[in-house]
């Protein structure tokens, strides 16, 4: 850690230390075969040594307070330490608030660390006091737009306390910084199933908003993914939306022919057919002449996929075949 | 990086690799000072991926064996409390504890799960294994919404844990501490807009959780619970991830470690021969350190042993040459696993 270099000058060893010649410390047992065996240095070994001492104590004070923080500088990802600690704050009664605020400066440090984000948790679930969980993981989401932890956290929060207000405005800041961020795409998923509802009004919004984004970058496919995922809520499905099919045959006749568009046109086929709508437009030579396209042209290293979706609708293909045959037949 | 790098498997490199880690580590790997048995697990497995199981020898083998089962917590002598049983990840609080503050000795299920595949690629019985005492172990951390803990002492729940616990559920032989519909349930609540699927619900999909999650549908046989519908949205999900080598999210950078998440996934969905397996291979090369052994998660930065036992597993499940075939819901080898099977024969005829 950052600070660690220059307060390591004034360190003293706990076994030095007058105050805690009380406690007899208790070295690791690693038993008489140990392997995959970390050379700690002697700080690590004199603090852990105390620190399974007031274990074994179990002492609960002040003082303790002050050897988890030292141990936590350690290792922040040992969970019993942490856990330990959070027993000590509740015996003491101690006043929670800075804690979030140690907290929060080890979440900076370790910004994907589990247990840090736990104890953050924790400690909110405690307060009921989730007034800070946005800012913070905002911080971390500046640093990291992608990182998990502070995603889960946030939902959490956003989640357990009802902080849906502004969260619209957060994403669609995060998306005009990135457009391609996953991360961000899901959060407004998560808000439109969880606070503003899959309204027709929202669907058709969701839709155009999706199909801005593509526009503006078409090969992404977060946007791609986050349009298909809209159109799980209209009951007409992606192959009765005009103004999706008609937005993607924009795109295809303006030459684009990204692997996206191109499955999402074979999945408008797909659906079309097993409605029993399929056109000539929108049909199995249609979906079996893009992904020939995809296999030859567009997205090569998928090529064998392609042909494995190439090969259902030549299926069906066969099957209408027979059936118009013995229609016919049945005609005469 | 030569050409030579680019082409083949630094054998002997990795498996010095391995060998330093289960010796002794630097003190700048401090912050894995609980988790030393995964570690060893990485090391232990990777040996045997490499065909290079004998590479550890008797007194070694012995030694890893000892250690690991020095590392099961057993019930509680005075009220025979099993709920703490598993493995810990290290001896960091191997210390006789009073009453009050028992439970923090406690289990933790990836390490549980990583112990016993070590045990299993070294050869050992388990029959010192209390297998009632972990499967009760691993009943105390499901959670009322069908995930896992991996500890008793205050850790979060997730879909890592999920698998940790399919996984000891199934090496032990016994589902009684695992709720199937439950978990099933869970699972299917974290399958995500996109078809793939997150941690927990709702959060984004992930290549390594979706792993977990499949892998423990595959040993619950659940992947019934699934719909057509998903099966094939996962397929693409999953065969979108490939850009040469595979990343973990849509629009993340690639990562030799998602060669095994997302190849592995695939592979239990019977669609893996539909990815690009040149492409695959020339990325986690690329990824290979050919002087001491090695690989990292990107081209030229630092080696790990995870990145370097999903790199070799990874390249494994594309049939790579000179390397075992590996079990892709457990994550041993084929050898290991023939030998649990031998196990499983031998629980059955004593009962
Ligand atoms: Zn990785």
């Amino acid at each position: 850690m950052s600070e660690s270099g220059e307060s390591d000058i004034e360190w003293i060893f706990y076994k030095d230390r007058p105050e805690w010649r009380d406690v007899i410390p208790v070295p690791e047992n690693d038993g008489p075969n140990p392997v995959v065996v970390i050379a700690h240095s002697e700080k690590f070994e004199d603090v852990y040594d105390y620190f399974r001492a007031v274990l074994q104590n179990n002492e609960k004070s002040e003082r303790v307070l002050q050897l988890t923080k030292d141990a936590v500088e350690l290792n922040a990802a040992n969970y019993t330490v942490w856990q330990y600690r959070r027993e000590i704050l509740k015996a003491l009664g101690t006043d929670l608030r800075p804690e979030l605020d140690y907290v929060e400066s080890v979440i900076k440090q370790t910004p994907k660390n589990y247990q840090v984000w736990h104890h953050r948790r924790v400690l909110v679930e405690w307060l009921r006091d989730p007034s800070q969980e946005l800012e913070l993981t905002c911080d971390a989401l500046l640093q990291d737009p992608k990182n998990y932890h502070a995603w889960q956290h946030r939902q959490w929060a956003i989640k357990t306390f009802g902080l849906y207000d502004k969260e619209m405005q957060f994403v669609e800041n995060l998306l005009k910084e990135d457009v391609r961020n996953n991360s961000a795409w899901n959060q407004r998923y998560f808000i439109v199933n969880n606070h503003l509802g899959w309204s027709d009004l929202n669907v058709q919004r969701e839709i155009c908003f999706a199909m801005e984004k593509i526009k503006f970058v078409k090969n992404n496919e977060s946007a791609w993914n986050y349009l298909r995922g809209v159109l799980l809520h209209d009951k007409r499905g992606i192959s009765g939306n005009a103004v999706v099919t008609s937005f993607c045959e924009e795109l295809y006749k303006n030459k684009c022919r990204s692997p996206h568009l191109l499955s999402f046109i074979i999945d408008i086929c797909d659906e079309a057919i097993k409605k029993g709508e399929s056109s000539s437009f929108h049909g199995p030579d249609r979906a079996i002449e893009l992904c020939q396209a995809l296999c030859t042209k567009y997205d090569k290293i998928r090529c064998k996929y392609w042909n494995y979706i190439s090969e259902k609708f030549k299926k069906v293909k066969r099957e209408q075949e027979e059936q118009k045959k013995q229609d016919e037949a049945d005609e005469k | 990086m030569s050409y030579e790098e680019g082409t083949h498997l630094a054998h002997r490199q990795h498996v010095k690799y391995f060998m330093r880690f289960l010796n002794i580590l630097p003190s700048s790997l401090s912050s894995h000072d609980t988790t030393r048995v995964t570690i060893a697990y990485f090391s232990v497995s990777g040996l045997d991926v490499l065909g290079s199981i004998t590479s550890v020898s008797l007194e070694l083998r012995s030694r890893i064996i000892e250690w690991i089962y020095f590392l099961q917590v057993h019930p509680n002598k005075s009220n025979g409390d099993m709920s703490s049983c598993g493995f810990q990840g290290s001896s960091t609080i191997n210390i006789d504890l009073d009453e009050a503050n028992s439970h923090y000795k406690c289990g933790h299920l990836a390490m549980t799960y990583t112990g016993l595949c070590i045990l299993l690629a070294l050869g050992d019985d388990l029959s010192r294994i209390n297998r009632k005492a972990l499967v009760a172990g691993v009943k105390a951390l499901q959670t009322p919404e069908g995930n896992f803990s991996a500890t008793l002492s205050g850790c979060e729940s997730d879909m890592r844990f999920v698998y940790c616990a399919a996984c000891i559920s199934y090496i032990l032989d016994d589902w009684s501490g695992f709720n199937i519909p439950k978990a099933t349930e869970y699972i299917l609540k974290s399958i995500n807009y996109d078809f793939g699927i997150a941690q927990c619900p709702e959060l984004e999909s992930h290549g390594g959780t979706t792993y977990c999650a499949l892998a423990t549908l595959s040993l619950t046989k659940q992947l019934d619970k699934l719909s057509e519908e998903q099966v094939e949205g996962l397929k693409r999900w999953l065969l979108f991830r490939q850009v040469d080598g595979f990343q973990g999210r849509p629009n993340k950078s690639v990562d030799t470690c998602y060669s095994f998440w997302v190849g592995a996934s695939l592979k239990i969905l019977d669609a893996l021969h539909m990815s690009n397996y040149g492409n695959n291979k020339k990325y986690v090369y690329e990824t290979q350190d050919c002087v001491v052994g090695g690989f990292s998660k990107w081209p030229d930065t630092c080696t790990d042993p995870m990145h370097t036992y999903l790199g070799l597993a990874g390249l494994s499940l594309i049939g790579e040459n000179g390397l075992l075939e590996i079990v892709p819901t457990l994550n041993i080898t084929n050898r290991a696993f023939e030998h649990l099977k031998a196990i499983h024969r031998n629980w059955a005829n004593e009962s």
